[in-house]
């Protein structure tokens, strides 16, 4: 009974808010501060889990766009507690497929033809489901071939269904409604975007033809006569998807052949192209037999714009980060810190994103970096944690970071991670002004 | 020219022209007197092929039908479908024959504030519908993708009845590019109803009442 009169109010309050706002989420918190009363050691795993559950079962009910940001926030481990994170990987295969008919249907539409008369083989199921779409197995002379369907009706309930995440995504990646609308903006192209198979086509061809002299990397054939709005036929790709590679506890030797491909893969787009595949999330690479990297799903591009450019990857040099003068000049164009910041909040964010840059800069900072070295990553955790902790960060009335930032903040991620779970010892290529003062 | 004239029977002849004026007009004509003059046609000749004009209308809307039917068997595969996927297969099929007269449809149908659930304009189409649901409703019971329950099982038909009225009306009102959303409506909803007529955990739960109730 002692403890109980230790409970903060302000605590109380704030699950009271939780459940003012009608979500099951405020129950678990209600549940989760119940228990703290009576056992203070408590930590926060279970409350995670909770909410990831019924966060989870909320939007799995939905198809398209919500799985999509599901998808995405499972992606961002700094963002995302470990308990969210396994929730909603699961996500990706959870969407009931198309009926046969509404293939055919979907064919008759596009092509005025049914598959049976477009390629000599076409199983009637699919063979992989996707967020937005589904994967049958075709083929076609001696070719095999991989064909994409799209669900009827995604690309208009696009703009419905974030509403729908919004409030969750508040919650969830502890935003405020500031920065949620600076980035909610710019999800919403790019998902839109994602619903243009005709789009994905054309930029697949192009990624594909300019990244075609990386050694070890591998893209589909793809058929625009065979492809339309919501249909793309490309090559079928034999191998394992990442996770399976895994799996087979390959050798050193080939976890380093795959991570180098990958990594020269991102270099090359990032800084040479200007515009990157920006969805490096496990499913959407394949693995064969030579340790060959497969790509595959263009559907998220990011171009990404000079004046972004510039500045950010200015932060990638060392001698960059002890520059002071330069540095706030640098952050103020990332719109990190903005001109009537008070002096405190300057000096703070500035500090803060400091930290993180060097952090995310320091495999650019070496030659060759080991990306199994979970010291590093739980460094980058940890920051993460503290900055979705951080009153200043929540309560500041400016979303912090540049738009643009988003997906290539979420491409680095992504590479990072798939690089840590692969555990490979990486060359760091990087363009030539930076590698001058690398090392 | 004149062999293909006298191919045209006067049934579809006036069949053609009354759309037409409807379309035209957005109104039925005045009256059967003046739209047969202007057709240059014996009035006669008309109440030979039909009696009214919403006897008209009952006969477009079975021709779109019988034109479903017939497309669906044209196409090889249907014959191999499960009976969902048949249900399916129709209904994609149907709404496809449908736009081909949807101003015609949308002009015609009344804007009625409560459902109906027998409209005068789809009397034929409503037998003839019956009956194909009926073969099918048999050759799912065969394969057991529906259930045999006591009662329930023979009102299925006219649940299936409400489905298609229902998506008739959602299709008249959905205004997304391709009528997708139609689509997506009627892939949930039959879906749903398949779920619900197979066999599912509300027949386990009767069969366990009813083992209780005999063995307490």
């Amino acid at each position: 009974m002692k403890e109980q009169s230790k409970i903060p109010t302000s605590k109380v309050q704030r699950a009271a808010k939780f459940v003012k706002t009608g979500a099951k989420v405020g129950g678990n918190y209600v549940k989760h501060y119940a228990k703290k009363a009576v056992n203070p050691k408590l930590t926060k795993e279970g409350l995670h889990n909770d909410n990831a559950r019924d966060i989870y079962n909320s939007l799995s009910e939905l198809k398209g766009s919500a799985l999509k940001v599901a998808q995405m926030m499972s992606m961002d481990k700094n963002m995302l507690p470990t308990a969210y994170q396994d929730k909603f990987s699961m996500a990706q295969y959870s969407a009931p497929p198309l009926s046969y008919p509404l293939v055919v249907k979907t064919f008759q539409q596009y092509f005025k033809e049914s598959p049976s008369a477009i390629y000599d083989v076409f199983t009637k199921n699919a063979v992989n489901a996707a967020s937005i779409g589904q994967v049958h197995k075709a083929r076609k002379g001696d070719k095999q071939l991989a064909v994409k369907i799209q669900y009827p009706g995604v690309a208009s309930s696009v703009r419905s269904d974030l509403k729908l995440v919004r409030p969750f995504a508040v919650r969830l990646m502890n935003l405020n409604e500031k920065d949620l609308d600076h980035y909610m903006e710019e999800v919403e192209t790019k998902l839109l975007e994602e619903t243009d198979y005709e789009l994905e086509v054309r930029r697949s061809v192009e990624i594909s033809e300019a990244c075609a002299h990386i050694p070890n990397l591998r893209f589909p054939k793809y058929y625009p006569e065979m492809s339309s709005p919501r249909v793309i036929t490309m090559d079928w790709m034999n191998g394992k998807v990442l996770k399976e590679f895994i799996k087979t506890n390959p050798s050193q030797e080939d976890r380093n052949k795959v991570g180098q491909a990958m990594w020269d893969f991102y270099d090359y787009q990032i800084h040479s192209l200007r515009q990157v595949h920006a969805d490096p999330h496990p499913g959407n690479f394949i693995i064969n037999d030579q340790a060959e990297l497969g790509v595959i799903d263009f559907g998220c591009v990011k171009e990404i714009p000079d004046e972004f450019y510039d500045p950010y990857f200015r932060l990638i040099r060392k001698d960059m980060l002890t520059a002071d003068d330069t540095l706030i000049e640098t952050f103020k164009q990332l719109q990190f810190i903005y001109d009537d910041d008070t002096e405190s909040d300057k000096v703070y964010f500035a500090g803060v994103i400091k930290e993180m840059m060097g952090l995310l800069g320091k495999p650019f900072h070496q030659n060759e970096f080991d990306f199994g070295d979970d010291n590093y990553f739980r460094k980058i955790f940890e920051l993460g944690e503290v900055i979705s902790e951080s009153k200043k960060f929540r309560e500041s009335e400016r979303a912090r970071g540049s738009r643009d930032g988003l997906y290539i903040n979420r491409t680095y991620f992504g590479l990072y991670n798939i690089l840590n779970e692969l555990k490979a010892q990486v060359i760091t290529t990087k363009p030539e002004w930076a590698a001058k003062v690398a090392v | 020219m004149a062999k293909a004239k006298t191919q045209v029977s006067p049934e579809e002849k006036i069949k053609k022209a009354y759309v037409e004026h409807v379309l035209e007009h957005g109104t039925r004509p005045a009256s059967i007197f003046k739209f047969v003059k202007e057709l240059k046609i014996k009035e006669e000749v008309f109440y030979e092929s039909f009696n009214s004009f919403e006897n008209i209308d009952k006969q477009i809307w079975l021709d779109l039908f019988q034109e479903t039917i017939n497309r669906l068997h044209t196409d090889e595969v249907f014959e191999e479908y499960s009976v969902r996927e048949k249900l399916l297969a129709f209904f994609y099929t149907w709404i496809e024959v449908l736009k081909s007269q949807r101003s015609f449809i949308l002009e015609t149908t009344p804007k009625a504030q409560k459902p109906d659930l027998k409209p005068a304009n789809l009397t034929y189409v409503r037998d003839a519908f019956k009956e194909f649901i009926n073969d099918l409703m048999l050759e799912a019971k065969e394969t057991e993708e529906v259930k045999t329950r006591p009662y329930i099982s023979d009102r299925y038909e006219d649940a299936i009845w409400v489905q298609f009225l229902f998506l008739i009306n959602f299709w008249i009102k959905d205004d997304s590019r391709g009528f997708e959303k139609t689509d997506a409506a009627i892939e949930k909803s039959v879906n749903l109803a398949f779920d619900l007529m197979g066999r599912g955990p509300l027949d386990t739960m009767v069969d366990f009442g009813k083992f209780l109730f005999q063995n307490r």
